[in-house]
């Protein structure tokens, strides 16, 4: 003891030293980048002219209110960039822009437009720079967007509910059949929870990155999916230590704790199911009919299943504790169409479905430790082949009633 | 063991699946309300909107709102030509024109790198009487080659296709104006359509040996603007800015002869067209002879012009556009302002 005390001084130095040192690579970049920027200029002479900017503006979102259109710009570029004239269906409009008309490096302005746009027809917005590039967005169907009411925020939280709870609700009821089942049928159920999950998970990656492809290149969409699916599995995996330590085992998820695991995991996809049908519907993207949100609500009947599948081993379960999981996993679809309908934002999107990912993928796992812990016959057994195909199966052709 | 299917069993496992009916009725009978009144109040919406907004609508759109960049008068100097001189065969008519790299504002808020004769598009008017010796002293101050041809007769080392004039050099055409009419000049150094498309361009006025009979002459050159090079253009107009007629009405007589001098040198479209609101008018093809048609509506393509004679029959505001709608809406549009 006495030993580490006189160390200690030595030590403290040595970080002290050390800490400046670290430093001095900052210190070099910041001479360095000083350098080139006072003669960065000669570099573009030796190798040559630049190309000019695009001069394209990135158009976010369009809405439509009666007698009037709105067109959200970014500019995605370097360089400043300047509304200069706007155009709907080839036509040169009057407008007013709410915030500046030079628009600095990824700064928005929303362009308002006076216009008696004809309802169901397609339409095209086109805004063009001081410089005469013309940026042009072909609108489907113009249809009016939802305005936030306390009818329509009703009409989203029916939605939420109908696509989210009532499914999921509903699986749980599975759960007394469940346990009745014996240990292969029980595996074959845990590994058609992780089976679907897997599905989900495959589903909302596409959906990201797709969403992601039409952002301007400088928002860094693969980057931000990146982010999303690593944030969310890293989050869940550090949940489900703590669920584990909470539930006093030494390895390993118990019953309920994975259960809770895997409402979370469909709780953060059904956000994002929520999230893509409320943004679609305000965007005119989407028919919003009985069969589609039918559609939605069988598809997720299977969620349900996987909440209980885990469930059926443990000891007996308090219906408390149940509607808990049904609202955790059903509920965030209510939020996802609140936030779709009223604030969409493609980034927001994105980030979204990316969580949905690494939340399906890490409960994937989680499911697949147990399967190997308490089946019969571990992973590789007939049973939970099957399940795990059967899952994606389900999830399959339930998925196209929804295509 | 387990296998077994119990009453019960099977009870619990059908229940999702039965619960499912009811609730999916309601679903369907709430989304179908909740559509009727979306309708309902969306249509309602927007007859009164429709109602309140009519005033800026397209047809109206006049004075102070017209998105048309420059200043009253600005273009004064491309609308109204020098004065018609009498005949005098072998005078010597001259004039400068010098090629000119420049940023031209062709719609509000909207720049254009343009080519032009002395720094504008289309180019000054060149006016001279059948008979006059035409000089006109041509400098290249862009950096690519260019030319002037003028349409008329003349020797074929005058014509502007061979003797090409590179950057910094000068050459001087030399002709007599013939034959009288509404003419027009270009640069014709290839690539031809860049070229003419850049807002090379100007009207070429040779006036008749016997005076025309005295009127309000004005000049209207039509031409397009092709802002980002997608190869069509993104703005129509009359003498240069888009709109600039609708912000600035050109006022005339009734009861004094208006003379129009128009061509057409729109790149990328097949035709342009002149129409009048309210009135008719005579129009004289290429304006080298005496026949007209009574109409009021003209149609040309790249390089046709004439001559437009109204004799406007009543007072107010009187528009002239394409009847193109598409060159309407983006910037061929004016109106006359017609006082006593």
């Amino acid at each position: 003891m006495s030993d580490v005390e006189a160390r200690e001084p030595a030590e403290r130095e040595w970080w002290r030293q050390s800490r400046l040192l670290a430093l001095l690579p900052i210190i070099l970049l910041v001479a360095a980048v000083s350098v080139f920027a006072a003669t960065g200029t000669s570099l573009t002479g030796l190798i040559g002219h630049t190309a000019p900017p695009a001069d394209e503006f990135a158009i976010r979102r369009v809405t439509f209110k009666p007698g009037e259109i709105k067109i959200r710009v970014t500019n995605p570029q370097r360089t400043d960039l300047t509304i200069g004239s706007v155009t709907v269906d080839d036509a040169i409009v009057p407008y007013h822009v709410d915030g500046p008309t030079t628009l600095g490096r990824l700064r928005s302005a929303t362009i308002v437009i006076p216009y008696d746009w004809v309802e169901e027809d397609p339409i095209s917005v086109g805004v063009t720079s001081s410089t005469g590039i013309q940026t042009t967005e072909e609108i489907a169907a113009a249809v009016e967007t939802p305005s936030a009411s306390g009818r329509s925020f009703l009409g989203y939280a029916l939605i939420g509910f109908l696509v989210g709870i009532v499914p999921v609700a509903l699986g749980l009821l599975w759960l007394p059949s469940l346990r009745r089942a014996d240990q292969n049928w029980l595996a074959a159920f845990m590994a058609l929870t992780a089976g679907l999950l897997t599905f989900l998970a495959l589903d909302a990656l596409s959906e990201a990155l797709s969403l992601q492809a039409a952002l301007p290149e400088s928002f860094q969409g693969v980057g931000l999916v990146l982010l999303g699916v690593a944030a969310s599995y890293l989050g869940l995996t550090f949940l489900s230590r703590r669920l584990s330590v909470r539930e006093g085992r030494e390895r390993g998820l118990g019953a309920l704790g994975l259960a809770t695991l895997v409402a979370v995991g469909i709780g953060l996809h059904n956000l994002g199911e929520g999230l893509a049908i409320g943004s679609s519907f305000a965007l005119g993207e989407l028919t919003l009919g009985t069969f589609l949100i039918v559609g939605f609500m069988i598809h997720n009947l299977t969620e349900g299943l996987g909440i209980a599948a885990p469930l059926a081993e443990g000891a007996a379960v308090r219906t408390a504790r149940l509607v808990v999981l049904a609202l955790v996993a059903g509920a965030p679809a209510i939020g996802g169409a609140w936030i779709g309908g009223f604030l969409v934002n493609d980034v927001v999107g994105v980030l979204f479905f990316a969580i949905a990912v690494g939340a399906a993928l890490q409960v994937v796992v989680e499911v697949g430790r147990f399967i190997m812990r308490r089946a019969p016959g571990g992973l590789g057994s007939g049973w939970v082949i099957g399940g795990f195909l059967a899952g994606i199966v389900v999830m399959f052709v339930t998925g196209l009633l929804v295509a | 063991m387990a296998r077994r299917v119990s009453r019960k069993k099977l009870l619990a496992g059908t229940a999702p699946v039965v619960a499912a009916f009811p609730l999916a009725k309601l679903a369907m009978s709430d989304q179908a309300t909740a559509e009727a009144g979306m309708n309902h109040s969306s249509h309602a919406a927007m007859g009164h909107t429709s109602m309140e907004h009519a005033a800026m609508g397209h047809a109206a759109m006049i004075g102070a709102d017209v998105p048309a960049p420059g200043r009253a008068g600005d273009l004064d100097k491309l609308l109204y030509p020098p004065p018609a001189l009498p005949a005098r065969p072998g005078r010597v008519r001259e004039y400068r024109l010098t090629a000119i790299d420049t940023e031209l504002e062709v719609a509000q808020g909207v720049t254009f790198a343009a080519w032009t004769y002395n720094g504008t598009a289309p180019g000054p008017v060149i006016r001279a009487t059948e008979g006059d010796l035409l000089r006109v002293r041509f400098t290249n101050g862009g950096v690519h080659p260019h030319t002037i041809h003028f349409h008329g007769i003349h020797p074929a080392n005058m014509d502007g296709v061979f003797e090409v004039v590179g950057p910094g050099d000068s050459f001087t055409y030399e002709f007599e104006a013939r034959p009288y009419g509404m003419h027009l000049y270009h640069c014709h150094a290839t690539p031809l359509k860049k070229h003419i498309a850049k807002g090379l361009y100007g009207a070429f006025i040779i006036d008749p040996p016997e005076p025309r009979a005295p009127a309000q002459e004005l000049v209207m050159v039509l031409n397009g603007y092709d802002t980002d090079g997608d190869g069509e253009n993104n703005f129509y107009t009359v003498n240069g800015p888009a709109f600039y007629y609708a912000k600035y009405p050109i006022r005339v007589r009734r009861g004094k002869l208006v003379r129009i001098y128009i061509a057409n040198l729109t790149e990328f479209d097949l035709i342009n067209s002149f129409h009048l609101h309210g009135d008719f008018f005579r129009y004289y093809p290429t304006g080298s002879s005496d026949q007209f048609e009574y109409t009021d509506t003209v149609m040309l393509c790249q390089g046709q012009r004439g001559i437009i004679e109204i004799d406007f029959q009543n007072t107010g505001r009187f528009m002239f556009h394409a009847h193109q709608s598409e060159f309407t809406e983006l910037g061929w549009m004016g109106f006359f302002e017609v006082v006593d």
